[in-house]
């Protein structure tokens, strides 16, 4: 069954808004058509049109009187009418959308892995949307901090150790300023994401204090959940008489949420997570070879498996997390590990260019920049086009690479930048035998894809 | 969401005097306040005309959805009135008006409930099927009936 859909609006953005969307609904139905329709009235946005409704649909229906955003609809047949022509004349809309040559959306490759990013974002669960929102701000702060303390190592790895270099003052506002940033800016904004605007005081206040009692990341992921829902839950519950409204969200809220928040910190949950933030880090430091190897494999087989989903940016988040426990190695695994399945796949186009189409080895090329540059998700329509060869593949590339990065004894200080960081002095420790890891990762992926993947026709 | 039933049967007008959109805001404003939904039906009825003056609640179709979010309301609620002759609303395509509905949602609460109950309310007026059968309906019981679902948006948001 072909699949149409259509955006309405009308400039008051009330009543003729949401009856051209019940004709167009209607009118579908009698052709035996499936249709989704984006309302854009003065309620705001409804039933929103995502990137895989746009990607999936034979044409659009614009039934709007006034400006819709249409970018989005790029390389797709597009049918324009009023609003009133959609109401009255609902079922020659469909007919003409129906006419339309459908055509497959001109997107770019690098375009393709955006929009398969933010449709994933869509229809991940509550919990982990939350936790992603916290982690999507927080990481730029890291990569900043990171990359900073990783430019003091330039003039040695020691260096900042001298007060008043220039190496000490980029190791205060790398590891000062932006990585005490870090902790308190995830809970704050898995706090926004739940509460929207009241979380951000309790979530942020909630944060500092998991890093100032050494309960780090773990600590700050509980104080934004609790922040989150304890602001969310009295927003929702108190309820004053008009006078006083104003003081709500500057006073009563913001306070009364960073108390039971800040107490439940310090009285209740700051201890034992700290408790169990030093038995990870003791156990990571102090593991045997065998067990870092173990957890290489894991990490590095969690990167691959979903490709900048949720099972990727757990072991991500945790990596990160340990950079604030001085835990370096994880990082250098999961960075590595990231790294190989675009990498991989861009190999074995090249290796067996007689396997992939035209389109796929032009693709090839951008997995190859976007390897380098540590964005997995440059796999994603590889594995989206044959999941059940290309995902083992870089799975086990990657684990391989993880495991040796673990057993290299490889670090990385900085959560981000793929081979560019690996520029930096002192940024990667075994910097040498850390390329090797992700070269024989790459490699083995490339070899598993060229073998598994039948000739094209 | 059943439940919130917004058109009670002693909300229903099924012969309006009226003529005129001025004299059918009057009439069906009347008969929310007699069914106890308003504090004042004269305070109602300046902020309904406040949403009046910026455009013409005359939808088309024979349809008029006037409606206003006031401190005069105390309880959600739409009034519907019937007139087969018809009544002159200044409407977007210039026809008289069959069906009016006057929608009250208090100020105070869901900041978007008067547009949610538009929204529901639009969506089934749509269908000419459903706006003949308001039109021949005998029994205010009837009418209330066949607008049962529009309550739904009112909780919504």
């Amino acid at each position: 069954m072909k699949k149409l859909i259509a955006v309405t609006s009308c400039p008051t953005g009330i009543a003729h808004t949401y009856m051209a969307a019940e004709a167009l609904v209607e009118a579908a139905r009698k052709a035996d058509v499936s249709i989704k329709v984006e309302t854009r009235g003065s309620i705001g946005v409804e039933n929103e049109l995502t990137a895989g409704d746009i990607a999936e649909a034979h044409a659009v229906i614009l039934a709007t009187d006034t400006q819709v955003p249409a970018e989005r609809f790029a390389g797709k047949p597009v049918v324009r009418a009023s609003v009133g022509e959609a109401i009255k004349d609902a079922g020659r809309l469909i007919e003409q959308a129906l006419q339309e040559k459908g055509s497959a959306p001109k997107m770019d490759f690098v375009q393709q892995v955006q929009e398969e990013k933010s449709r994933r974002r869509a229809e991940v669960p509550g919990f982990y949307k939350h936790l992603m929102t916290g982690v999507s701000y927080m990481i730029p702060i890291v990569v900043a901090g990171g990359i900073t303390i990783a430019l003091s190592f330039v003039f040695g790895i020691y260096a900042f150790k001298q007060p008043g270099t220039l190496a000490a003052q980029l190791m205060t506002i790398g590891g000062s300023a932006a990585f005490g940033l870090m902790v308190p800016v995830l809970a704050g904004f898995i706090a926004f994401s739940i509460a929207d605007r009241p979380g951000l005081a309790p979530g942020l206040i909630g944060g500092m204090l998991a890093s100032l009692t050494g309960a780090g990341f773990l600590g700050g992921i509980i104080a934004g959940f609790l922040a989150g829902y304890v602001a969310k839950a009295l927003n929702d519950r108190i309820q004053l008489p008009a006078t006083l409204r104003g003081l709500k969200p500057v006073l009563i809220i913001p306070l009364l949420s960073t108390l039971i928040v800040g107490l439940l910190m310090v009285y209740v949950i700051g201890v034992p997570v700290k408790d169990i933030m030093d038995g990870l880090k003791n156990w990571l430091v102090g593991m045997n070879k065998g067990s870092s190897i173990v957890l290489g494999l894991i990490l590095g087989a969690m990167m691959a498996f979903d490709m900048g989903g949720p099972v990727n940016k757990t072991a991500y988040t945790f990596a990160v997390g340990l950079l604030g426990s001085n835990v370096f190695g994880p990082m250098a695994a999961v960075m590595a590990a990231g790294m190989t399945p675009p990498l991989g796949l861009a190999l074995a186009t090249a290796l067996a260019p007689k396997k992939f189409d035209v389109a796929e080895k032009e693709a090839g090329k951008a997995a190859a920049v976007l390897g380098i540059s540590f964005i997995t998700e440059g796999a994603i329509p590889f594995a989206a086009a044959d999941p059940f060869r290309v995902i083992p593949s870089i799975m086990v590339g990657s684990a391989i690479t993880g495991a040796l990065s673990m057993a290299f004894g490889a670090t990385l200080r900085a959560p981000h930048g793929g081979i560019f960081v690996m520029a930096i002095p002192n940024a990667v420790g075994h910097l040498g035998l850390y390329a090797l890891a992700i070269a024989v990762g790459t490699v083995i992926t490339a070899s598993l894809i060229s073998f598994l993947k039948p000739g094209i026709r | 969401m059943e439940g919130l039933r917004l058109v009670t049967p002693d909300l229903v007008h099924l012969d309006m005097r009226a003529d005129d959109r001025k004299g059918a805001i009057e009439e069906l404003s009347r008969l929310l306040g007699e069914a106890h939904c308003l504090t004042d039906t004269v305070t109602f009825m300046r902020d309904v005309w406040a949403r009046e003056n910026l455009s013409t609640t005359g939808i088309g179709f024979g349809v008029a959805i006037p409606h206003a979010k006031s401190t005069a309301v105390l309880r959600p609620a739409v009034a519907f009135g019937r007139s087969v002759p018809g009544i002159e609303w200044d409407s977007l395509d210039g026809q008289p008006v069959h069906l009016a509905f006057l929608i009250a949602v208090p100020a105070e609460g869901a900041e978007n409930a008067h547009l949610g109950i538009l929204a529901a309310l639009s969506r089934k007026l749509v269908h000419a099927d459903f706006r003949r059968q308001l039109m021949e309906v005998r029994d205010k019981a009837e009418v209330s009936a066949a607008l049962s679902g529009i309550g739904a948006g009112a909780n919504d948001v």
